[in-house]
């Protein structure tokens, strides 16, 4: 292994995990509130500032680190030191290894570890993620956290199937796991206009998938495990940094799934009808990572909006959701997919 | 015997009854200022005119007397507006000071301005202005303005307190009470001259401006002051004893107290034992306990016989508590009676014996067949282990040169007046704490009752004995209030067939004897019934039975 | 009893979620977007820059009224304190030199913590001496003890008033 393969890597892990998808947690967290505010005809966060620069209250999310510094890191009684210590790093960090395999932009140079297997890997890490919330509960000796966590480690089990099983048909219909194959397969054009973009071929999926993930990171209108105004989370006892970090995970995560999202349904890097082999280089594969990007900052502000817009279930809702209806459907999915494609 | 009729209602009263008091035995309602039940009649205020088919005009009812046939009408329009015409007149110069004056609340004057008045004065011109805030009395101060002139005071003083010392002087407008000049009102009783006193007129000076009348929450007692008992009613607010106020008691006091005991509240409140002492050392009641019950045992164990000093203001239940537990486990116990030196007594209601309960003792020391050994001589016998109770040590050197002289010493007290001369001290309660019944020195038995909450440390005596007693092994069972008084019904002649709750407001007498003719005269044909008066003096009995949860 | 209300049968449409999760999020994003392009519905108030002006009926503190000699009008008769429904006056009755009316306050403290501003204590008042017109903000405190107004600071805020005292006729 040669020395500027460890230095591109490195830099690229810098660039992906802790530039753009720590930043763009961080700015989200800004976001939700803002727009919560403006959905709701308000100003939201305006008031923090650095010299006077407020930035729309950009400054909030660094005043809220400073703050998440300063608080006492508090430690219940009887809690289990070690995993209570370590569950908010389980929760941290899976959501950023995932993107390990999210292609950026065409070819190698643009997507970490190229792997093959790249949406089952995926997957192996996403299941890390109930650990977070699970031991976070369990060790912080609270009867209520650890409801919370009983309950965030049911729904995410739940949803693992659903979500899993979504992907089946973009498999089948790409011939592959691995995530820069399939945004290649995006760009072919069905019936000479059309991009052929998961979404496009897997409509019901998509949606699916959305769900699924959406209760998988657990936001509203799958926000019970936590219940922040009321119910309580597995997060009770955390204070100071390790609550930032649970918190921080969350907008990691919805990050992530946008990116899944994008990449798997939306065509990844792809522009229509531009460079679908992504060999242009240039101008163009700027505009690529750009269309990426882009795609990225439109889902996860669809998800932003979601949230603003249900309330929550109730937790039967939730579980009946997750095994009555979205697993059947998923099945029926990939049944209807595979038909299709015999008979074609 | 007449027979009349008082706006229909047939009643049959005692020769020489008043139609006010025929009135008042059928509940119907007639205002009055000058007429006092336990005070001569004046009629001079005129508020209770009424209407008989004996004279062409209102006749005033506190005065005249009942007739054969006599049909009485307490509310015709006539009446009503002689009532509102009076008052109107009575309050033609009243200064009307009520948000400063401290009868508000209680003041007839009030009252019946808003049940027969109820207007605006038309007086336009210049009030009378009379003398104002002057301290007439070392104990009372006295408002002319508010005097309405019915001279319940000046009867009061006359007749009931024998000592005359207030005057009306001047007339028409300008009339008011006043000393005789160069003296005060100073009477050993001149507080009830305020009582008595309908409007805020004569006001006590204890009391003046500490609380609102409305806040205060009253408590059914007894005055521990002298054996005489007084039925008292303690006011309190914010757990502090604001004030006492007799409480009418044909049996015992009629409606009166004296000032010595309606002021003796404030000694109670200095100098107390706040938490139990172990040789002079501050200790956890439970832990000084502990050590007591062991050294007690040891120097019973020895053969050593203790001498117990009863407190004549302990409560019947805390002294029977006391002995039971000592008759078991030192048989040979010698037993004294401290308490108060006696004083002067008087001919209206102070008595000698400075102690309340020293009769009840003496009844149930003899139902246990035990003589006492005289306090006075108690320390020359040096007895080697010494227990004493009491509330009360100011006097009590006696006691204190027992507790002196023993080895071994406990004194169970609310004040810590003996020092640290003792082994132990354990805090009890004040009689203003404390459950209970008192017996007169004429067989009169009254309940006491807790006006305000005791101390977080402190005990009722009762409550020492019986954990005393289940430390030395002999436990004393049920250590209510109703369970000892329940074993006092069994083993004590007195107290046979006797039930703590029928014991009243007005008590119970358990025997008759000379002394009590004196206390039974004058009661009228007004005695309320025994209800009326709880009701008058608020709801506190409810929680008696269910006392200490 | 109550009324019943008919709850309408949700047909399959609202049932399978899609078409109502896709009008709210309609709906949000129309307000997202015409907030953010035209900044016209917010409701807004930058509170400690920007004010709005308080009804005319907004009272505000208490506030204790002078007599012309600068001294108290209270005459300690707590009929506010009976009147009080929060129970947060707490008054302590004493003599005054004041031979007129003989009884002052010697402390005078409002809870303010308690308070409801129901303004009882005013309408009980037989001196006009307690007022709820001071149009003060009651001021956040960091303790307790500073939300309790004593007798100084609730004089502080008082004037003159102008209704005789003592009801004589002169
Ligand atoms: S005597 Fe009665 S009416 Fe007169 S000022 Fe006092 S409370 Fe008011
Ligand atoms: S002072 Fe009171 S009791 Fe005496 S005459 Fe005046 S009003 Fe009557
Ligand atoms: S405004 Fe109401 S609550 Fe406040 S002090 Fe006055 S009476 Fe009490
Ligand atoms: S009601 Fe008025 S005069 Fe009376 S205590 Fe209250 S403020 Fe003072
Ligand atoms: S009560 Fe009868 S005249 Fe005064």
């Amino acid at each position: 292994m040669d020395l500027t393969f460890l230095l591109m890597t490195l830099l690229k892990i810098v660039l992906i995990c802790f530039v753009f998808a720590m930043i763009l947690g961080a700015i989200l967290t800004w976001g939700e509130r803002k727009l919560s505010a403006v959905v709701q005809d308000r100003i939201g966060p305006n008031r923090a500032s650095i010299l006077g620069v407020t930035a729309l209250g950009l400054m909030h999310p660094i005043a809220d680190m400073l703050k998440a510094f300063t608080k006492e890191d508090f430690v219940p009684a009887g809690a289990n030191r070690f995993l209570f210590a370590m569950a908010p790093m389980l929760a941290m960090v899976p959501p950023l290894v995932v993107f390990a395999v999210v292609p950026f932009g065409p070819g190698p140079d643009f997507v970490i570890a190229p792997l093959d297997t790249g949406v089952l890997f995926i997957f192996a890490i996403g299941g890390m993620g109930i650990y977070g919330a699970t031991l976070g509960g369990w060790s912080s000796n609270n009867s209520f956290a650890l409801l919370g966590s009983l309950r965030a480690a049911a729904q995410m089990i739940s949803y693992e199937v659903s979500m899993g099983l979504n992907l089946v048909g973009i498999f089948m219909i790409f011939g592959t796991v691995s995530l820069s194959n399939i945004v290649l397969g995006q760009g072919q054009l069905l019936w000479g206009w059309l991009p052929m973009w998961g979404i496009v071929v897997q409509p019901v999926a998509f949606i699916l998938f959305m769900t699924a993930s959406m209760a998988e990171n657990k936001r509203a209108p799958f926000d019970l495990p936590e219940g922040e105004s009321e119910i309580l989370g597995y997060n009770l006892e955390y204070s100071s940094m390790r609550f930032a970090l649970f918190f921080l995970s969350e907008f990691v995560e919805i990050v992530v799934i946008a990116a899944m999202a994008a990449t798997l349904f939306f065509g990844g890097w792809q522009i229509p009808w531009v460079d679908p082999q992504g060999t242009a280089g240039g101008w163009i594969t700027v505009g690529q990572v750009a269309a990426f990007v882009g795609k990225v900052v439109f889902l996860c502000w669809v998800q932003l909006i979601i949230r603003w817009t249900l309330p929550r279930f109730r937790y039967d809702q939730v579980m009946a959701l997750g095994w009555k209806y979205l697993l059947p459907l998923s099945l029926l999915n990939i049944v209807a997919t595979a038909v299709v494609l015999a008979m074609l | 015997m007449p027979t009349l009729k008082i706006d229909g209602r047939e009643i049959t009263v005692k020769d020489g009854t008043r139609v006010i008091e025929a009135a008042d035995a059928l509940g119907i309602p007639i205002p009055r200022f000058c007429y006092h039940p336990g005070l001569p009649v004046a009629a001079n205020c005129r508020m209770c005119l009424v209407e008989t088919n004996r004279a062409p005009k209102p006749v005033p009812s506190c005065h005249d007397f009942c007739g054969d046939g006599m049909e009485v009408q307490t509310a015709t329009e006539k009446v009503i507006e002689a009532r509102r015409a009076v008052l109107e007149y009575i309050l033609l110069n009243h200064p009307v000071d009520c948000p400063t004056c401290d009868q508000a609340g209680e003041c007839d004057l009030q009252d019946q301005y808003f049940e027969y008045d109820h207007k605006p004065s038309r007086h336009a011109f210049r009030k009378a202005h009379k003398p104002k805030a002057r301290a007439i009395g070392p104990r009372v101060v006295y408002d002319a303005e508010r005097c309405i002139n019915c001279t319940r005071c000046v009867r009061f003083c006359e007749d009931i307190a024998g000592a005359p010392q207030l005057r009306q002087i001047q007339r028409g407008e300008k009339a008011y009470i006043d000393v005789f000049p160069g003296t005060e009102l100073d009477n050993p009783y001149s507080m009830c001259a305020a009582d008595v006193c309908p409007v805020g007129a004569l006001t006590v000076r204890d009391f003046r401006f500490k609380c609102r009348v409305w806040f205060m929450k009253g408590t059914q007692s007894v005055c521990g002051e002298c054996s005489r008992g007084c039925s008292v009613r303690v006011d309190t607010y914010k757990n502090e004893v604001q004030r006492i106020v007799p409480r009418h008691n044909p049996n015992v006091n009629q409606y009166w107290a004296c000032d010595a005991g309606r002021t003796a509240f404030h000694s109670f409140d200095e100098g107390r034992l706040e938490a139990a002492r172990v040789r002079g050392r501050d200790t956890d009641f439970d832990q000084a306990l502990d050590q007591f019950a062991h050294d007690l045992e040891e120097a019973l164990g020895k053969g050593l016989t203790p001498a117990v000093i009863l407190s004549p203001f302990m409560t019947c239940e805390d002294a029977f508590a006391a002995i039971s537990l000592f008759k078991t486990k030192a048989p040979g116990a010698v037993y004294s009676i401290g308490g108060r030196e006696d004083g002067e007594a008087d001919e209206v209601l102070i008595r000698a014996d400075r102690n309340p309960n020293r009769a009840g003792l003496k009844m149930i020391l003899d139902s246990f067949g035990i003589e006492t050994a005289p306090i006075k001589t108690l320390h020359e016998a040096a007895h080697p282990v010494v227990i004493a109770f009491g509330y009360e040590f100011e006097e009590r050197n006696y006691a204190k040169m027992a507790v002196q002289a023993a080895q071994l010493s406990a004194v169970f007290a609310s004040m810590d007046v003996i020092g640290d001369v003792e082994t132990y001290a354990f805090p009890a309660v004040s009689p203003y704490e404390t459950y209970g019944t008192w017996v007169n020195e004429f067989g009169v038995i009254q309940r006491v009752r807790p006006a305000v909450k005791a101390p977080e440390a402190a005990k009722q005596a009762r409550r020492f004995i019986a954990d005393l007693a289940e430390r030395l092994g002999a436990p004393l069972g049920d250590a209510s209030l109703v369970g000892i008084f329940g074993l006092m019904t069994e083993e004590i002649e007195e107290f046979k067939g006797l039930e703590l709750d029928a014991v009243g407001p007005f008590g119970i007498k358990l025997w008759e004897d000379a002394a009590d003719v004196e206390a039974e005269t004058d009661a009228g044909g007004d005695e309320a019934e025994p209800e009326e008066a709880a009701k008058e003096s608020g709801e506190s009995n409810k929680t008696d039975s269910a006392e200490e949860a | 009893m109550g009324k019943l209300v008919d709850r309408p049968e949700p047909d399959v449409m609202i049932q399978s979620y899609l078409p109502e999760v896709w009008n709210g999020m309609k709906r949000v994003s129309k307000h997202f977007f015409a907030n953010l392009l035209m900044k016209k519905g917010y409701v807004t108030i930058q509170y400690p820059e920007q004010k709005i002006d308080y009804a005319p009926r907004f009272r505000g503190n208490h506030r204790l009224m002078h007599r012309e000699d600068g001294t108290v009008r209270c005459v300690a008769c707590f009929l506010c304190s009976t009147a009080c429904p929060a129970d947060c006056i707490s008054i302590v009755a004493g003599e005054t030199d004041n031979r007129d009316v003989e009884k002052a306050p010697v402390k005078f403290e409002i809870d303010h913590l308690r308070c409801i501003f129901c303004g009882f204590c005013e309408e009980a008042c037989p001196c006009d001496a307690i007022r709820l017109d001071s149009g003060e903000h009651r001021v956040p405190a960091f303790t307790r003890k500073d939300e309790m107004s004593g007798k100084e600071d609730l004089l502080s805020r008082g004037g003159p008033s102008i209704s005789k005292q003592g009801g004589e006729f002169k």
